[in-house]
């Protein structure tokens, strides 16, 4: 091929000699103008129009066409007709005027003998040839005609002809064409592999492109050399600021040293995979990756290169931190809540008293828990409104709401361990109230009221007061050693940090509650848990 | 070989944030005759007394009122005062480093938590 290339500066493609001179210096630049164009050609049609147009110019033919067998052999499709035999077409047929080459031709007549027979043929007189079949409309008058089998692995695949030659065709011609034939072939198939090659390319380009994951290719000690748009679009890095050890750029400081170390075990194992975290440049967060690199291998097994993807898993890793967290969450609500029944059941059942008695506490006080838990768990945010909890519980003991009871306060939404240990307390002082005090007696009034007080710029306080009156003197206040002392006196203040005041006074029981309060509770009912 | 709880006299430190299983743990600490140091509920009461007291060992409840006691943990585990944790959490959801750790899982039985005590505590010291 160099050889040849050099031949051509010192040639020109004039008029073919005169003598038949096998590789004849005219021949070999042919040659060699029909391999360089196979590289220069973008189409199989223009490749073929150059190799009839040397082929005319050598052997002197007026035009010419080139034709390759169908794979059912029976039919012969075009992959050129030369610019002269374009020019020399006189008929109206206008798929010849748009230059659409004609397939699916019978493979007879003249032309058809070089196929069927597998050799070359000059037919000089075609007019009086045993196997003429005329020309087309609009096709010059044949004079003479020279065609050439095109062979593949021994096999004729496809023919070129070339058409009236002033003088009709020689030994000569034949010889040049038959010369031309396998640089025709080589020709052809090379540009068939590169048309393949490129369009598979170009899917395979398509493919990297289309999908969402960051592809990049690497040596094997993780220099880039080569990053695909996805990447150059998420990290904000060029293709040549990613190229080297530049990529690290985009890699969380936290997981550079992971990401070397990922290379360094990269002769030792067949694939690699790590999850790390690469900046985002739209939005200047960090985004989680997984990143897999599968090695390249030549045939000798080698790794050449690595070929790698970095896949978003951001979303996917929050949903599962997410969800871990909430499983969490529910595990321990529910084991604590056991624990706590547990506790509960063992003071109520400490205090004694006949069994049916016993039960209805325990009832009670389980109710008033499965209450508050119900609430906080339909809410997203998991908080329990205060004014909800209190009349749930005076409800469920058919209190009504009347001139005898009253419940005020702001919108208030307690915590879920708040409102659990508040709402049980809620249901002591009422089930008191029920049977010793206010809810008892038609004189007694019952007025429950709640507000929040700033004690300081950033402190807080709701006070929630629970403040019987007009009840007759009891002789032994009863709850007074019983479990809800205990939980109002004790359990709140240690659990909730709260100061409570429990008096059984003359007219029935007055209850203070002081919570600890942070502002934004009063206000954000709905916060959801994950802000 | 008398007949002597393991924690007899032993001051142990309770750190949970329900009252009424800090009182059942006290009340069976008291029962194997422990000294109870606490109980408190949170996170900067148990990390107070876990730097200012004389302890033997400790009962951790992990969320303290959302607040996580590793850092109780930590300072006692510098002060070599054995610990388990009381959790409604599973292993796995407690940070590596604590997944070894003694662990009695919510809900549980007082005498368990006095037997993984007494099982923190060395014989050593005792006749």
């Amino acid at each position: 091929m160099t050889e040849l290339a050099s031949l051509q500066g010192q040639t020109t493609l004039s008029a073919p000699p005169n003598g038949l001179v096998p590789h004849d210096a005219h021949v070999l630049a042919g040659i060699n103008r029909i391999l360089q164009e196979a590289l220069r050609a973008s189409t199989e049609e223009e490749l073929g129009r150059l190799c009839l147009e040397v082929a005319e110019d050598l052997t002197g033919a007026a035009f010419s066409f080139f034709g390759e067998r169908r794979d059912s052999h029976d039919r012969l499709d075009h992959i050129a007709i030369s610019e002269r035999g374009w020019a020399a077409y006189t008929g109206n047929d206008p798929d010849y005027s748009r230059r659409l080459l004609p397939d699916g031709m019978k493979i007879h007549g003249i032309f058809g003998q070089v196929i069927l027979q597998d050799r070359s043929m000059i037919v000089n007189d075609p007019a009086s040839h045993p196997d003429r079949i005329g020309t087309p409309e609009g096709h010059p008058t044949l004079r003479n005609f020279l065609g050439v089998p095109l062979r593949r692995d021994g096999q004729t695949f496809a023919m070129f002809a070339l058409g009236n030659h002033p003088t009709g065709f020689t030994e000569r011609e034949r010889a040049i064409a038959e010369e031309l034939a396998p640089a025709i072939v080589q020709a052809l198939l090379r540009k068939r592999a590169e048309v393949a090659s490129r369009a598979s390319q170009r899917r395979l380009l398509t493919l990297i492109e289309g999908i969402p994951q960051l592809v990049w290719t690497a040596t094997r000690d993780g220099q880039w050399t080569w990053a695909s748009p996805q990447w150059v679009e998420m990290t904000g890095l060029s293709v040549e600021q990613s190229m080297g050890h530049g990529w690290l750029a985009a890699v969380h400081p936290n997981d550079r040293e992971a990401a070397r170390r990922f290379w360094a075990d990269a002769s030792e194992r067949g694939d690699l995979a790590m999850e790390g975290q690469l900046r985002d440049a739209r939005t200047g967060r960090y985004r989680w990756f997984k990143t897999r690199a599968t090695p390249v291998r030549d045939d000798h097994g080698t790794i050449v290169e690595w070929f790698g993807t970095s896949t978003d898993i951001d979303t996917l890793r929050r949903l599962r931190e997410r969800q871990e967290t909430l499983v969490a969450e529910l595990q321990h609500r529910v084991r604590n809540i056991l624990t706590i029944v547990r506790s509960i059941f063992t003071r109520t059942v400490e205090n004694g008293g006949p069994i049916d008695e016993i039960a209805d506490h325990f009832r009670g006080r389980l109710d008033s828990l499965a209450r508050t838990q119900v609430v906080a768990t339909q809410t997203r945010s998991g908080r329990v409104d205060l004014e909800n909890l209190i009349r749930d519980e005076l409800l469920g003991v058919g209190a009504i709401e009347d001139d005898r009871l009253s419940i005020e306060g702001p919108d208030v939404f307690l915590p879920a361990d708040t409102a659990e240990s508040v709402g049980l307390a809620i249901h002591e002082l009422t089930t008191n109230a029920l049977k010793y005090g206010a809810l008892r007696h038609p004189t007694g009034r019952l007025h429950i009221a709640w507000h929040v007080e700033h004690i300081s710029n950033s402190k807080c306080e709701l006070i929630v007061k629970w403040d019987e009156t007009g009840v007759p003197a009891m002789p032994v206040p009863p709850v007074r050693q019983g479990f809800g002392t205990e939980l109002i006196r004790e359990a709140l203040p240690y659990g909730l940090g709260a100061r409570t005041r429990l008096d059984f006074r003359g007219g029935g029981v007055l209850c203070v509650i002081t919570l600890p309060w942070a502002d934004e509770h009063v206000e954000a009912p709905n916060r959801s848990i994950e802000e | 070989m008398s007949h002597a709880s393991p924690l007899s006299a032993k001051r142990i430190l309770v750190v949970e944030d329900e009252y009424f299983i800090a009182r059942d743990l006290e009340r069976a600490l008291r029962a194997a005759d422990a000294i109870v140091v606490g109980p408190v509920a949170t996170l900067e009461q148990g990390l107070t007394l876990a730097e200012t007291q004389a302890i033997d060992a400790a009962v951790l409840d992990v969320n303290l009122e959302g607040e996580r006691a590793f850092e109780i943990a930590d300072r006692l585990s510098a002060r070599d005062v054995p610990w388990t944790f009381l959790t409604g959490y599973d292993e796995w959801a407690l940070p590596a480093p604590y997944r070894s750790a003694s662990i009695v899982a919510k809900p549980f039985q007082v005498d368990r938590v006095i037997r993984a005590i007494g099982a923190l505590i060395p014989d050593k010291g005792r006749a």
